[in-house]
């Protein structure tokens, strides 16, 4: 079964008393555990796919589904990383991970291992009673997915959350997140503009057009990465110079170029 | 370090201006007696008032009566300002049900209130806390208000993403989330507890410190005027103090330094 499915999503905004179509019959599906992303040029509404599959906005027209469930609240099983973190400022590392463990009403001890456990795979040992204003970018947004993951949702989605952070710490997040993915398999929807990014991480990629937002072409990413077996490179730029690396991007870039030129 | 040198300057100062007044009013005599009283007069007047009394009695008397309609006022308007200003940032329908009200209420002078209370509670301590009450409640209630509307939206959606519901989502994110504006809130109300009191005891009030200054002012006895004025400042300073110390207990997150 498809763990995200959007069918013939539309989704207008009115705005100075005219609609205005941001989103034109978005039909996509992610499959159990894959992990897709989503690249376009700003404004097409790839935020916007995301936000209705979280429960936080709604389609104007057609539906979305997270495991044959029509979304209709946000909730713990579509967990969300956030740009901006969306952290706690006023409840520790260790709190703001607990804070949805006990929203589901999971027992004490299993929470504590739970927790013990993300904190130890997202390097967040010794800082479990910090705040998040203690913290860097980096670590925030560690503590953010620690957060999502832990809730062990049926989806996970990402909207550029690596956006806010400086370019070093990026390039380690990604190579994180792609360790986390690998050994821990979950359906995740990833919202990003960074080509390279979303070629490094996801199974497939989605090529949004320019307003009005519609797929324009999905690049199987997973194929190339199994049979050029990128994972035994543990560094990202090792990836990023391989010619099926290059290849894929450079195709995405001229897909996006295409979408900028058609702008003006 | 900081702490010693900050209260160091402060009674450095304080002391310069002792030393001023006394220049002023006693040496030289710059500023005559009937203008400002010089500082042994305030002193006696001080120790008058502390032992034998002044106006209905001696001083603490007046100091803890001033406090106890302050306490009384101020905690009353914020245990109910507050929890109204956080429901109306919250819920659209209750702004929309409470705020043309209160902004029709909110330029109206506390002060002009006093006629009011007197007519509905007469002279006694009822009307005076009923005015403290009224000048207290307006800033609580605003910035909680305010306080709610500027928590993060990504926060509250992410405590909606995290499933935290009703008493929890209230108690752990709306609260916490809007401290820093309801403290600005208590700050402010506290400040206009002390104003309205000292307004409202000047009008027929038996104790209080605002009835000192009622009583010297019709003795002609400005050094007892300054010894009201002086108590005045420091009860206010004080419960300044006191919010500034439970504030920091409130929110010791804002008080951590960064790591590394």
């Amino acid at each position: 079964m498809s763990a995200i499915e959007f069918k013939d999503v539309c989704r207008t905004f009115r705005r100075d008393g005219k609609d205005l179509l941001i989103l034109d019959r978005i039909n996509l599906t992610v499959a159990d555990k894959e992990f897709v992303a989503i690249v376009g040029p700003s404004g097409c509404g790839k935020t916007t796919c995301m936000r209705m599959a979280a429960g936080l906005e709604f389609p104007s027209t057609g539906t979305v589904s997270v495991s044959g469930k029509q979304v209709i609240e946000p909730g713990p099983d579509r967990a969300v990383v956030f740009q901006q973190f969306a952290l706690f400022p006023w409840k520790s590392v260790h709190e703001n991970i607990d804070f949805g463990l006990r929203a589901k009403g999971l027992p004490e001890t299993e929470r504590q291992k739970i927790i013990a456990h993300y904190i130890g795979l997202m390097n967040l040992k010794g800082y479990e009673s910090a705040f998040p204003h203690q913290l860097s970018g980096g670590m925030q947004q560690r503590v953010a997915i620690a957060r999502a993951y832990a809730l062990d949702p049926e989806a996970l989605l990402m909207d550029e959350p690596f956006g806010a952070l400086d370019a070093q710490t990026r390039v380690v997040m990604q190579e994180e997140l792609v360790k986390l993915a690998r050994k821990n398999p979950r359906t995740v929807l990833f919202i990003t503009h960074a080509v390279e990014e979303a070629v490094y991480l996801a199974d497939r990629v989605v090529i949004m057009t320019s307003r009005p937002g519609k797929v324009k072409e999905i690049l199987d990413i997973k194929s190339v990465r199994e049979t050029e077996n990128w994972d035994q490179h543990q560094k990202i730029e090792d990836v990023m110079d391989l010619a099926s690396f290059v290849h894929l991007r450079s195709r995405i870039w001229k897909s996006l170029r295409e979408e900028h030129a058609g702008d003006h | 370090m900081f702490v010693g040198s900050r209260l160091s300057t402060v009674l450095l100062v304080l002391a310069a201006m002792i030393v001023l007044w006394y220049v002023a009013t006693t040496i030289t005599g710059l500023v005559g007696p009937a203008r400002l009283p010089q500082p042994l007069e305030v002193w006696q007047s001080f120790v008058a008032i502390a032992t034998d009394g002044y106006g209905n009695g001696r001083l603490h008397q007046h100091v803890l009566h001033s406090l106890k309609l302050v306490a009384m006022g101020f905690t009353v308007a914020v245990c109910v300002g507050v929890p109204l200003g956080l429901w109306m940032g919250h819920s659209r329908r209750a702004e929309a049900l409470i705020n043309p009200t209160f902004l029709l209420l909110r330029p109206i002078p506390p002060l002009a209130w006093i006629p009011l209370a007197i007519v509905w509670l007469g002279l006694g301590d009822a009307a005076k806390i009923l005015v403290i009450f009224v000048a207290a409640f307006v800033p609580s209630v605003i910035n909680s208000y305010t306080g709610v509307r500027n928590i993060d939206k990504p926060v509250l959606e992410a405590a909606r993403m995290l499933g935290i519901r009703r008493f929890s989502f209230v108690r752990e994110v709306l609260v916490p989330g809007s401290l820093p504006m309801i403290f600005t809130g208590l700050r402010l109300s506290l400040q206009a507890s002390w104003t309205t009191l000292v307004a409202a005891e000047l009008i027929g009030a038996l104790y209080g410190l605002g009835s000192i200054l009622n009583q010297a002012a019709q003795d002609i006895y400005p050094a007892m005027i300054m010894v009201a004025m002086i108590f005045v400042g420091i009860c206010g300073a004080t419960t300044t103090w006191l919010l500034g110390q439970v504030e920091a207990r409130a929110m010791p997150w804002r008080h951590e330094r960064a790591l590394q």
